[in-house]
């Protein structure tokens, strides 16, 4: 039931961290309203207070902007936004991890398969 | 609408015998609107005396206001205005669910029979059922139903999903969420169901052998509390730094939660992670089987 959570960052940094990856699949697009704070409560069955955490985090970070009496809406540009912060994120934090991880493995660029096929 | 708290408790203690060990000793805490507050403690901490309390149903020393009342001495204004439902619930086995909204409509003064119509459409339970041929997760669910069509902005649950399957507890924790975040209604909650439980609150009360052991929000635990995975060679360094508690994370990774900051040496070789509220309790509570037995 809960399994969507583990203990890796507080939940609110958890939800934030799932709703960014679904705007970086354009789930909602640029200039569409969030699922109310109510859906995202029921929906993820986390208390209300914690959904409007998260989404207060991305406001923060400029991928959402409150509207008036509307509720939350995806900002323009926060796709390419949290492209780029992604990028930094795993070349920071990922990229040395699976970099030691071939070197020990012995593989190189040109063992990998870079087409998506089978 | 006033902003006082919903309820007011200051050093509560209950004492069944002279002499034993108090059920309740020197409680106080504040339930303000809004929250959702988990009541957490091992079989005999206290949780079950406390909310009698609440609800006038057991006297206690120290100061109580319920809904701005004196619960023993306002015991049946008080159970008009607020929903509860002990451990022990029956509902009359007799009965037809439908027979029952037309029982409360006539007992609470608050209560809707539209609204527990409504709210019993989302379960299984249908309007022309017996109590007698419900399984038990239908009853509580028919219980919780009822007790939310009460117009009431406290809501006291004891152990409300104690022997439910995971669906019905599933449905439980939507209606919660669905009924009564609002951000004007309050639940006190207790339940050892603590990780599943553990997202939909705002607040968490911890008992142990009758004393308050935690009484604090979910944020103020994330910034008090640090838990560190290590490697096994700083064991030494790491039990020298006094932790609430050593254990072992998935994979077998030797861990440690602290109360504060933990040195920074220590920090500086090791990874913090979210320490759940289940370490928590474990580390804060004591294991009744751990207890020294008292010499009668």
């Amino acid at each position: 039931m809960h399994s969507a959570w583990n203990d890796t960052a507080p939940i609110y940094r958890q939800l934030a961290q799932q709703l960014a990856g679904q705007l970086l699949d354009g789930e909602p697009p640029e200039g569409a309203p969030m699922p109310s704070v109510r859906q995202l409560a029921q929906q993820y069955l986390i208390n209300p207070l914690t959904v409007s955490r998260a989404l207060q985090s991305l406001v923060d970070e400029g991928f959402l902007e409150p509207r008036r009496g509307l509720g939350m809406f995806v900002t323009d540009g926060a796709r390419q936004r949290l492209l780029e912060t992604e990028r930094t994120t795993f070349l920071r934090d990922e990229w040395p991890v699976l970099r030691d991880r071939l070197r020990r493995l012995g593989l190189g660029a040109a063992d990998l398969n870079w087409e998506n096929t089978q | 609408m006033n902003t006082h708290p919903l309820v007011e408790a200051r050093n509560l203690t209950l004492r069944y015998r002279r002499g034993k060990r108090a059920a309740l000793d020197d409680v106080s805490f504040t339930v303000p609107k809004g929250r959702v507050i988990g009541l957490l403690g091992h079989n005999g901490a206290g949780k079950t005396s406390l909310m009698k309390a609440l609800v006038g149903l057991k006297s206690v020393e120290g100061e109580l206001s319920v809904l701005g009342r004196k619960p023993m001495r306002e015991r049946s204004q008080l159970l008009a205005e607020l929903s509860y439902i002990p451990d022990v619930a029956v509902l009359p086995r007799w009965a037809k669910v439908r027979d029952l909204i037309q029982l409360m409509s006539g007992l609470q003064p608050r209560f809707s029979p539209e609204r527990a119509r409504q709210l019993l459409r989302r379960t299984s339970v249908g309007l022309d059922d017996k109590v007698k041929h419900l399984s038990k997760g239908m009853v509580v669910q028919a219980h919780l139903a009822l007790v939310a069509a009460i117009d009431a902005r406290l809501m006291i649950l004891d152990e409300p999903t104690l022997g439910l399957d995971v669906l019905s507890r599933k449905s439980f924790y939507e209606m919660l969420i669905d009924e009564w975040c609002d951000g004007e209604r309050s639940v006190l909650i207790s339940t050892h169901q603590v990780e599943e439980i553990e997202a939909l609150l705002t607040d968490v009360l911890m008992l142990d052998e009758g004393k308050l052991v935690l009484n604090l929000s979910l944020e103020a635990i994330e910034d008090r509390f640090v838990a560190l995975s290590h490697h096994p060679d700083a064991a030494a360094a790491v039990a020298a730094a006094h932790p609430l508690l050593r254990y072992r994370v998935q994979g077998g990774q030797p861990a440690a939660l602290f109360d504060g900051e933990p040195p920074q040496q220590l920090a500086a070789n090791a990874q913090r992670f979210r320490p759940s509220l289940v370490d928590l309790f474990v580390a804060l509570t004591r294991k009744p089987e751990l207890a020294p037995r008292s010499q009668a």
